[in-house]
């Protein structure tokens, strides 16, 4: 069928890519997709400078480079955005916002994050009109006009100094005691020396204020409780970032109050065979370095999950013979002797079964769909559905009852 | 880019001399917004065919476009009828929005 994938990834960004060129590379049947541009975050940004291999490499030919990559390993590409989910089956599907629905077995979410809006009066009515979130595409706007900046991190700061190249004032708002700013020392120094660049601390906006057009920002100090105005043409907001991950509520993904996903080291979910990666997880530092880990983690993951789905699909499912499946570990010596008396018992019965053994250590995807905790343990399927858990004895005859 | 391209002469053909009922997009190549909402407005130019107008203006190529109406900012979509001015959909607009805003006008 041409709308099912081995795996299908949410997110064009680095996360998303570097999970589609270890996807691709592994075989997988790989589907990616990315509602708006292909690069993500990493593709707003103009200069990169930390990522290894690329002393200073602007973020659109970076992610440029790494889609060209994961299409070499045959990864798939889609426009689209996805709107809802259902992961309750074994093939999870997607529904995309033109109304298409597609398969996998296997899905991996990296759709990032979006610009977080303070909510205050203005901020909305004047988006366009002086209100802007992007200074790549907005600053030049503001040529010789007084601009505010809201917020000290590295792309408030960052993204100000490009807009003091149009500007003729800049004035950043800062929550914090003076001098004090969130970005890192380089941009901060550079900012401090910046002519055009002015400092109000201990601060925060209160409302944009205009008829058509910005005009003015209230300012309310923190520290004295007391509000001012300032004249300025455009606010630029730089107040941090949100997960994308609200087209989830309703999947059955467990997030935290913020809507991120957490995961194990693994970048596994609370769902089986779903994933989350980069911006989309918990996690402590949030780089194009890092996001490309998740990816490449994920994606291997997936794969070994795939390939036991696949095992237990030919070896159990779709078996003419009954199967007993039998959990065993290699540190546990009983469980060793176990499966050796149900291999003998399954010889003396070879017309009705077969035996599958199953690695506790290394297959545990299929030990938690069934709630397997004690060692041994066996059950018995018939044409891929548990009919019963045997009940485990050292002794044969009690065994032999049950099998028949 | 599949939209037509309007230059100021062009523009002031269209919009004015005309008075077609159309929407003009203006926006510039290395915005990420332009990148998301350029493809909505392309998608929905086939379903109005001759009933409404579909441009784009590049904001780099154009200067003086985008300043005589003061915008501050790009996406926006501008709706114009009979030579007039009637309204503007700025940043991350969806389909729906769009869709609304032209059934309005015609």
């Amino acid at each position: 069928m041409g709308n099912t994938y081995d795996l299908i990834i949410i997110g064009g960004g680095p996360a998303g890519l570097s999970a589609a060129i270890y996807g691709g590379r592994a075989k997988l049947k790989t589907l990616l997709i990315n509602k708006g541009t292909i690069g993500g975050m990493a593709d707003t940004t103009r200069e990169i400078v930390n990522y290894p291999g690329y002393i200073n490499v602007s973020g659109p030919e970076l992610m440029s480079d790494f889609k060209k990559h994961a299409e070499s390993f045959g990864a798939e590409f889609l426009k689209d955005e996805v709107v809802g989910t259902d992961f309750s089956q074994d093939m999870k599907k997607v529904t995309t916002k033109k109304k298409k629905e597609f398969f996998a077995k296997a899905v991996i979410l990296a759709g990032g994050c979006q610009p977080r809006l303070l909510n205050i009066p203005g901020e909305k009515e004047l988006r366009g009109s002086g209100v802007a979130y992007c200074a790549t595409c907005d600053a030049e706007f503001f040529e010789g006009e007084d601009v505010v900046v809201v917020g000290s991190g590295d792309q408030a700061i960052e993204e100000g100094m490009f807009i003091t190249k149009f500007a003729r004032k800049l004035t950043v708002i800062v929550l914090h005691d003076e001098g004090i700013l969130d970005c890192n020392k380089v941009s901060a120094e550079k900012a401090f020396q910046n002519e055009k660049m002015e400092f109000i601390w201990n601060s925060t906006i209160e409302e944009v204020l205009g008829e058509d057009n910005v005009e003015r920002v209230r300012i309310k100090n923190l520290k004295t409780g007391s509000s001012s105005n300032l004249d300025c043409q455009g606010v630029f907001f730089f107040v941090g970032m949100i997960p994308a991950t609200q087209f989830l509520k309703g999947s059955g993904i467990e997030m935290d109050s913020r809507g991120y996903i957490p995961v194990n080291d693994l970048m596994e979910t609370n769902l089986s065979g779903i994933f989350a990666v980069g911006d989309n997880r918990v996690k402590y530092l949030r780089q194009v370095v890092s996001a490309a880990g998740d990816g490449a983690t994920a994606a291997v993951a997936a794969e070994r999950y795939i390939e036991e789905l696949d095992a237990f699909q030919n070896n159990i499912a779709n078996s003419d013979k009954k199967v007993l499946l039998v959990f065993f570990n290699a540190t546990n010596t009983e469980s060793l002797e176990f499966s050796a008396i149900m291999e003998e018992l399954q010889q003396e019965y070879r017309e009705d079964y077969k035996i599958v053994k199953v690695d506790m250590a290394t297959k545990k995807n299929i030990a938690e769909k069934y709630e397997v905790k004690m060692l041994p343990t066996v059950i018995i399927f018939d044409k891929g559905e548990k009919i019963k858990e045997l009940e485990c004895s050292m002794d044969k005859a009690n065994l032999k009852i049950q099998l028949i | 880019m599949l939209l037509p391209q309007l230059t100021s002469k062009a523009f002031e053909e269209k919009i004015y001399d005309n008075g077609e009922a159309c929407l003009v997009i203006f926006s510039r190549k290395d915005c990420h917004v332009c990148k998301e909402v350029v493809p909505t407005v392309e998608e929905l130019q086939p379903n109005y065919e001759g009933k409404f107008g579909f441009y784009y203006v590049d904001v780099e190529e154009d200067k003086p476009l985008y300043q005589s109406f003061s915008l501050k900012g790009v996406p926006q979509i501008l709706f114009f009828k009979e030579g007039e001015y009637y309204g503007k959909l700025s940043g991350h607009v969806e389909e729906e929005q769009i869709e609304e805003k032209i059934e309005e006008i015609l």
